[in-house]
């Protein structure tokens, strides 16, 4: 029989992370997958990444995803695609259907890195052609080039929720309402910002009563829940869509490890049933590692490290590296793993309020329950501040993992400091040169150029615009305020777009200079 | 591990809800009230339930409705849904034509 | 844990075990039965090809499943409310040369002597029967009395029954030893430190209960295999038959459901192993794909969605063992069913509970003593 050094199952994040530490070592690696192409989820994701320098920060997903795959094919890794696992044998047998024949496998190492499913929860009319999941929804958009609907509701305020309703705006599709039954935002709140200020309207503490139609979805009624999640009466809504979009967590793909013995846990914190591993991926089998959501439900950015560890231990099981480099490289790969684990979005900060920041500033309540920071909220945010002339306004006001801004600004105006998950502040004495550098740096699309006064009445401001088509100078239309509403009327006067920002146009407007605050998208008037 | 379970506790009657028609297994077909109703007959694992009435059974192998029922299971019977071991996993891990699973690929064939 | 005494306890919460309670509790008899897995008919009971078959039996077996396919089985859906999609449309057991054909022919003389309708038909005939079977298929015995059920539902089915009678099922509750007290089975200790009391106790945990005998110093000498079934995604209705081989190397059905359950073996099963659940080798289901496609070319294209093992627990002789163990009063056992248990699994559980209620049985268990393996010289 055919053996390898080690074969690792799915061609995601983690797996292609994996074979690219093991094979550098001087292992013979397969990865088998059962797409038709590479990259797991990283090819749907075509937003920027958060993180810093080291987690490729502020790189779409998709482009990252190439990156990794320049990187295995430099290494020697053989990546088997089309290629389906159906099982995991005693003796770390593995069999793959690969076109009209199954072969089998030795792997004298494997690491199964399969990912996770999307979970799904039930409603009268849950089985109706029109309901899908959310990352089925980006698979048809990011993938396929197909558009899932024309109007569509979200349920779920997840990062996966809020990132998705983004794209299915900008594939065209108009979302109608985002609903959650929690009572507060789930996801990140700079996510949530960029859809509310579009305007859509956020539901928390609502969910979904029914799902309409005969044949497929026509309409869909929403109410809200009680704090046991009882509906309460009179609060209906009613909404016409031919898409409902399920965002509700995901649950890890372990089957394959539980059909090969390994020890298993349900752990509602992993997502589902996991196999027992250690920080590393080892399981109870020898030999058998897993990396990435199939251990438990993270993101990319910590699946690709999960990988790489996992990797490298592989290879020191089977004496491809010793333990020096092992644990050189691993101590540096969990720093990088704590620093995406920091902040309010931390693991163990999961389902709790954090009502403060590490500033000491009150969170925004209004960003949690409704999706946005209200006008009187956002001015006790370090990085908004006033001067005279073009100055960044950085409406961001969480502690999350991410700091590409410190670096965008060649003239050094923006600091978080050493601190990864710190607040962006203004760099007092600083000096704003307008390149946008820093709007276009920005993952969370919430960094803004404003001149609050021009001279003449008016103030511009410059915003990320990531919608086709593209306004164009001149363009009139309604500035709408970070609610979505409109508060004025505004006249595009520049669009810039350039390979430095990465397919993000800055867009400018010009408003009336008291709304210069106020004022953070803009809409054309058709 | 084996726990010891005494099946003639009482959980209660069975009292038919609004929802009981709603369908959890899509695969299978297999509607809420069915579950329950099972749970009320003995069946107090997913891997009893899943035997009795085929949930999980289908073509996703429980990849949808494995957790919907556990925690239809888990209410019924007033456990967390922890408590509640998922389903044995089998081979194959999707469904495969018996024409290309008899078909064995020799040693050294090459898939490229 | 309160009252653990009853007057019957059955080891093992399978086919046999599970129906024995049914018949017991009918009865009027209190039971209590031990489950050593966490869940109820989790061994061969749920394991299995689903056969309620005669032909093809040894003749010691014969009279306690023509019992069963005669008094019990026919109304057994309606008895414990439940579908057990048990279907009497008779038993082809296919041969595909000389020495099949001997095979077959030996037991269906056999079988006939012991009053079973049961012939041999030629390949034409078999394909009169079943169309769908391939040229190499060139005799067959043919029982119509023969058929198929669920065994999911049907051990379940006896589960719920006997529970609803009141039968107290405990899962999880692996039984370690049976003590005697004066001469007579008396307590059931188990690894989780309770102890049970009865007047009499059924010892039917399959390979399990070579142990539990063993601790009141009866040995059944009998070993375990490995087998393993397919199932299909659901089909279009093809047929109704059971199936089987001379050779017993392949049998199956199709459901009720419309996928066709299939057991087959790739001749490695006494040696397989396990990793502490019953898994299946990655040997035996290609094997058992090819087996399928040489009798059913038509099958080619179905989609097997899940295959399973389950131990087998085969006696010295192949035969089951059952019935009282006269040298400890008191006690009983069904075991080393040699994967024959399902089909006559509820004759068995009948004529305990029967036994250990009148002291009479309807069948002769005699054949089936366990204590009939002898040295060959």
């Amino acid at each position: 029989m055919k053996r390898y050094d080690l074969i690792i199952v799915g061609a995601g994040p983690s797996g292609l992370s994996a074979a690219v530490e093991a094979a550098k070592r001087g292992m013979e690696v397969v990865v088998f997958d059962e797409n038709e192409k590479p990259g797991g989820q990283l090819f749907k994701q075509i937003h920027k990444f958060f993180g810093s320098k080291e987690h490729r920060a502020k790189v779409r997903g998709f482009n990252i995803g190439k990156q990794l795959l320049e990187e295995a094919a430099e290494a020697g890794v053989k990546v088997v695609l089309n290629a389906t696992v159906i099982g995991l044998y005693q003796d770390k047998e593995v069999v793959v259907k690969i076109g009209e024949e199954i072969h089998h496998y030795k792997g004298d190492s494997v690491i199964i890195a399969t990912g996770a499913a999307e979970n799904m929860v039930t409603f009268p009319g849950w089985t109706l052609p029109g309901v899908i999941g959310a990352g089925a929804a980006q698979t048809m958009m990011n993938l396929h080039g197909v558009k899932p609907g024309k109007k569509v509701l979200m349920l779920g305020s997840g990062n996966v929720g809020l990132v998705v309703s983004f794209q299915l705006m900008q594939c065209g599709c108009e979302v109608v309402a985002l609903v959650d039954a929690a009572t507060r935002v789930g996801g990140y709140g700079v996510h949530a910002a960029k859809v509310a200020r579009t305007g859509v309207p956020f539901y928390l503490s609502h969910t979904i009563v029914e799902a309409e139609g005969d044949e497929c979805v026509t309409g869909v009624t929403i109410a809200e829940v009680d704090s046991s999640f009882k509906f309460i009466p009179g609060t209906e809504k009613h909404f016409d869509v031919d898409t409902i979009c399920l965002a509700v967590g995901l649950s890890p793909m372990s089957q394959l490890l539980k059909m090969a013995g390994a020890k298993m846990e349900d752990n509602p914190k992993r997502g589902g049933q996991v196999p027992i591993c250690d920080e590393y991926g080892r399981t109870s089998l020898p030999g058998v590692f897993v990396a990435g959501d199939v251990s438990g439900i993270e993101e990319a950015s910590s699946a690709m490290i999960e990988g790489r560890m996992a990797g490298i231990v592989a290879a020191e099981y089977l004496g491809y590296t010793d333990e020096d480099d092992m644990n050189r490289n691993v101590e540096s790969l969990e720093k990088a793993l704590d620093g995406l684990r920091q902040g309010m979005f931390a693991p163990e900060n999961r389902g709790k309020l954090v009502e403060k920041t590490e500033e000491g500033i009150d969170v925004s309540m209004n960003l949690l329950k409704k999706g946005y920071v209200a006008d009187d909220e956002i001015e006790r945010y370090p990085g908004v501040t006033h001067k005279v002339g073009i100055h960044p306004v950085m409406e961001c006001t969480q502690n999350i993992p991410c700091n590409p801004c410190q670096d965008a600004c060649p003239k050094k105006c923006i600091s978080i400091g050493d601190n990864i998950t710190s607040l962006p502040i203004v760099v007092p004495e600083s000096e704003c040169i307008n390149c946008g550098m820093c709007v276009a740096s920005c993952s969370g699309q919430a960094i803004f150029l404003v001149d609050e006064d021009c001279g003449d009445g008016t103030a511009t401001v410059t915003l990320p615009y990531e919608f086709l088509p593209l306004p164009k100078e001149g363009a009139k239309g309604i500035a709408l305020g970070r609610n979505g509403k409109k508060v004025c009327d505004a006249e595009v006067v520049n669009v810039r777009s350039a390979k430095a920002f990465d397919k993000t146009n800055l867009l400018t407007m010009r408003v009336p200079k008291e709304y210069a605050m106020k004022a953070r998208f803009f809409r054309a008037t058709v | 591990m084996n726990s010891v379970n005494d099946r003639n506790r009482d959980i209660g009657p069975f009292v038919p809800a609004p929802d009981d028609d709603m369908l959890i297994c899509r695969c299978e077909e297999i509607t809420k009230g069915e579950i329950r109703k099972a749970v009320h007959d003995g069946m107090w694992t997913l891997t009893e339930i899943r035997r009795y009435l085929r949930t999980g059974m289908g073509l996703c192998q429980g990849q949808t409705c494995s957790k919907l029922v556990k925690s239809i299971v888990a209410r019924e019977l007033n456990v967390s849904p922890a408590e509640l071991e998922p389903a044995t996993s089998r081979v194959p891990m999707r469904p495969i034509e018996m024409r290309i699973f008899a078909n064995e690929a020799k040693e050294d064939d090459d898939y490229e | 844990m309160s009252n653990n005494t009853a007057e019957v306890i059955v080891i093992g919460g399978g086919v046999i075990g599970n129906s024995a309670a049914y018949y017991l509790a009918q009865r009027g008899l209190s039971v209590i039965v031990l489950e050593g897995s966490d869940h109820i008919g989790n061994g061969g009971s749920s394991r299995n090809g689903g056969g309620v078959r005669q032909s093809g039996r040894d003749v010691r077996e014969l009279p306690l499943v023509m019992y069963g396919i005669k008094n019990l089985w026919p109304h057994l859906s309606e008895e414990l409310e439940v579908d057990c999609e048990y279907h009497q449309d008779g038993n082809l057991r296919l041969g595909k040369n000389e020495k099949h054909k001997e095979i077959l022919t030996n037991l269906a003389n056999n079988a006939r002597g012991c009053g079973l309708d049961v012939r041999m038909i030629d390949g034409e005939e078999v394909r009169q029967i079943n169309p769908y079977l391939s040229e190499e298929v060139t005799c067959a015995s043919w029982c119509p009395t023969d058929g198929h059920a669920n065994p999911l539902t049907t051990t379940l089915g006896f589960y719920k029954a006997a529970r609803k009678l009141g039968a107290r099922f405990i899962s999880g509750e692996k039984v370690l030893e049976l003590k005697t007290v004066k001469g007579r089975v008396r307590k059931v200790l188990t690894a989780a430190g309770n102890t049970y009391e009865a007047e009499n106790v059924i010892v039917a945990a399959g390979f399990d209960s070579r142990p539990i005998l063993g601790s009141v110093g009866i040995d059944v000498p009998m070993t375990r295999s490995l087998l393993e079934c397919l199932v299909t995604e659901a089909e279009p209705y093809m047929f109704d038959q059971m199936l089987g081989t001379a050779e017993a190397d392949f049998y199956g059905h199709q459901t009720k459901h419309g996928s066709f359950v299939f057991g087959g073996s790739s001749g490695l099963e006494p040696f397989n192993k396990d990793n502490g659940t019953p898994v299946s080798s990655a040997k035996t289901a290609p094997c058992i794909c090819r087996g399928i496609m040489k009798y059913f070319p038509d099958l080619a294209n179905a989609k097997i969605v899940r295959t399973w093992g389950g131990w087998s627990d085969k006696s010295a002789d192949g035969v089951a063992v059952v019935g009282a163990i006269d040298e400890v009063p008191g006690l009983y056992t069904s075991c080393g069913m040699s994967g024959h248990g399902f089909g006559i699994g509820p004759a068995v559980g009948h004529q305990l509970a029967q036994l250990i209620a009148t002291g009479t049985t309807d069948v002769d268990l005699s054949p089936l003593r366990y204590d009939r393996f002898k040295a060959k010289i």
